[in-house]
């Protein structure tokens, strides 16, 4: 049969942003996917280079519209490690419950849209983003914002928890926990799901090293690196953080992996709540900055909910003088050509979906 | 079909010694019962907005008319009044007739289909087997519409319907071949005549079940929705249908639904058959409950796969078809 070359996107109901994927496809079977990238370029990295220190996280939350808090508290440490500022010791507590709860309403959007890439039409979206929907008033609770909440500052944050913060975090895991447990039986037990997802886009474990890709993925494929446990920031190692890892490599363990990877956050959240010390977590305001770069060169690297976040940076004292971001959602594209091979069309997005990729971040 | 018509009618005791004004009053029925058929699918595309939204913790439509119930219509109505795109490498008049006639096929089907059992529009010997031969059309119909249009996806779209038609197809002709077999005619009415003691759901439970999966294929639902399968392929065959064409399929779509209902209830279900109430409400009752079922398994699953569409067709529906057959030649035959 020949080759038919289908081009889909940039616009298109389901590429999760703006990806143009050049597709050859023979009959039904994939030979070749090309992603197209670069609609979202807004040279925030260059962007950076033109402003003061504390202007640039509203920048770096635009990353990723999805888990807007993980990029600004990437950016915010390292222009941390950059002034050689500590952060309060209490402020590291609720930025650990923080960027988990983050984490949580990352993996939810994906849990929702992993039905969505299979063709079950907005079931399981809908009832994700109601589940997403409440944290958020958590973190608005928690920050003021909904969305980009830009609440990040040198040594803590912007403001105090409200005051009954802790029990409306723990009352809307409860609920969480159990409908997690309703939605993962919904999906799984449904044999058309485990037959579309297993077995599909397998990355296998020395392929998955070479491409270079983290986060969820990587762990999917059987390696055991987290961030938060190979190069523990915070209070990951107080709080006995263990990474989840699967072996199979295929959607179903990208799926599972996300999954596990919930409830590891929910419990992180409750311990943080337990093990918190009193004080004070308020960060320095911004009119009041002062001090002066001390390290010239700074990598600080995080686990933000798609894989590995980190940035390199040259530091001036006043601004950045070079900013360079690894975007994870980019190193993980790259794994899209290598594992569609040979699937067949109607897996593509149910793989592209798997990889949970962010284009604003892909792009930068 | 129209002698039979005038035959059906007349045997109701509404004749006349004009073949004019039978024909005419033919018409004016047929006329009648497209609008009454219409309404139902009408009411019935609302009813699975509305479930499907109940399910997803959505409202529906609730702005247009009481509870949204005119929603659709606004969404005909806009559509109708739209430009009537084609494609620039679309073949221009196949592209414009094929939707019509898909209406006129779903029109044919509509009469032959009855829902008032004591006033069927045609009702001949083999009226079961010719809605059977219509509905083995309308595949065909789209895979026209999927060439014609010269899109790439509906090209894919339409390899897809070919592979479907080959694995639904079959086991369902094997599955009706069943009921033909049990009440021994082709005729509706005497099919349903023979379920009013027992439904052949109870007598064939097999040939039922694969005859319900075979439906849904044939209605294009979920899980086999492969054909306008909208997260790979934008919307398949659809892709580049616009406008009233649009509106046609939109309307095929509900319509086929209610059909299908339908056509399980009478062939499994009892078609009119029971207690009470009047045969009309039994029949819509029974497709709507069928038709609700329908939606819930849209709501609730994830699509198939075609290469896994093709092993339930031959690994699972065909033989199982074909037990059903036996089984029903040995106890029943």
């Amino acid at each position: 049969m020949s080759i038919t070359r289908i081009n889909i996107g940039p616009i298109h109901p389901s590429t999760h942003g703006v990806c143009r994927l050049v597709v050859d496809v023979d009959g039904d079977t994939i030979v070749k996917v090309e992603p197209h990238i670069g609609f979202l370029h807004r040279g925030v990295e260059k962007l950076v280079e033109n402003r003061m220190y504390m202007q640039c996280p509203p920048y770096m939350e635009k990353l990723d519209y999805v888990a807007p808090m993980s990029m600004d508290d990437l950016y915010v440490g390292a222009v941390e490690a950059a002034l050689g500022v500590e952060v309060k010791e209490r402020a590291k507590y609720v930025r650990v419950i923080l960027l988990e709860l983050q984490r949580l309403a990352s993996h939810l959007f994906l849990i929702g849209s992993v039905g969505n890439d299979l063709g079950l039409m907005f079931t399981m979206f809908m009832w994700a983003f109601k589940d997403r929907d409440l944290i958020l008033k958590l973190l608005e609770e928690a920050t003021g914002q909904r969305m980009f909440y830009v609440n990040m500052r040198l040594g803590g944050l912007v403001n105090t928890l409200p005051k009954d913060f802790e029990e409306h975090t723990i009352d809307t895991l409860e609920g969480l926990e159990k409908r997690l447990k309703k939605y993962q039986a919904f999906l799984e037990k449904n044999p058309i799901f485990i037959e579309r997802m297993k077995g599909v886009g397998v990355l296998k474990k020395e392929d998955a090293i070479d491409l270079g890709v983290t986060g969820p993925v990587l762990r999917a494929s059987g390696v055991r690196y987290d961030v938060r446990k190979n190069n523990p920031y915070y209070v990951y190692r107080e709080l006995n953080f263990s990474e989840k890892v699967l072996y199979d490599g295929d959607n179903l363990a990208r799926f599972r992996v996300r999954i596990l990877e919930m409830y590891e956050s929910m419990r992180l959240i409750r311990a943080a709540f337990e093990k918190m010390p009193e004080g004070d977590e308020k960060g320095m305001p911004i009119r009041l900055i002062t001090p002066k770069a001390k390290n010239r060169i700074v990598v600080v690297n995080r686990e933000v909910p798609r894989g590995e976040g980190l940035i390199y940076m040259v530091a001036d004292p006043e601004k950045a003088y070079r900013l360079s971001i690894r975007a994870p959602s980019f190193i993980n594209l790259a794994a899209l050509e290598h594992i569609t091979k040979g699937a067949r069309i109607a897996d593509l997005f149910a793989i592209f979906g798997s990889l949970d990729l962010v284009m604003a971040d892909v792009d930068r | 079909m129209l002698i039979g018509s005038l035959e059906g009618i007349m045997g109701n005791g509404l004749s006349s010694h004009n073949p004019l004004v039978m024909l005419l009053f033919v018409v004016i029925y047929a006329v009648g019962v497209l609008i009454i058929m219409s309404a139902f699918a009408y009411v019935f595309g609302w009813i699975e907005r509305k479930i499907i939204a109940k399910i997803q913790l959505r409202h529906g439509p609730n702005q247009v008319g009481k509870y949204g119930i005119l929603q659709n219509l606004a969404d005909i109505v806009k559509l109708i009044s739209k430009e009537k795109a084609v494609p620039s490498n679309a073949d221009r008049s196949l592209f414009i007739l094929a939707p019509q006639l898909m209406l006129s096929l779903m029109v044919f089907l509509i009469l032959l289909v009855p829902i008032f059992p004591s006033l069927q529009v045609a009702n001949f010997g083999l009226s079961m087997l010719a809605i059977f031969v219509l509905l083995g059309f309308s595949p065909l119909i789209l895979f026209v519409i999927a060439f014609s249009s010269g899109n790439k996806f509906a090209d894919l779209s339409a390899q897809r319907s070919v592979l479907m038609l080959m694995s639904y197809e079959i086991p369902m002709i094997i599955t009706v071949a069943s009921v033909f077999l049990v009440s021994n005619s082709y005729n509706i009415q005497s099919i349903v005549a023979m379920q009013s003691k027992t439904w052949f759901a109870i007598m064939l439970p097999i040939g039922f079940i694969v005859f319900f999966i075979a439906m849904l294929a044939e209605l294009e639902r979920p899980p086999f929705d492969l054909m306008e399968a909208d997260s790979e392929l934008i919307a398949g065959w659809l892709t580049d249908v616009s406008a009233p064409y649009y509106a046609i399929a939109l309307f095929i779509d509900y319509t086929r639904m209610f059909l299908g209902g339908l056509l399980i209830s009478i062939l499994f279900l009892g078609g009119w058959n029971g207690p009470i109430l009047p045969p009309t409400v039994w029949l819509i009752v029974k497709a709507f409950v069928i038709a609700i079922f329908i939606i819930i398994i849209r709501a609730s699953t994830v699509r198939m796969r075609i290469d896994r569409v093709l092993r339930l067709g031959w690994v699972w529906l065909i033989p199982l078809a074909l037990i059903n057959l036996v089984m029903a030649y040995v106890l029943f035959g």
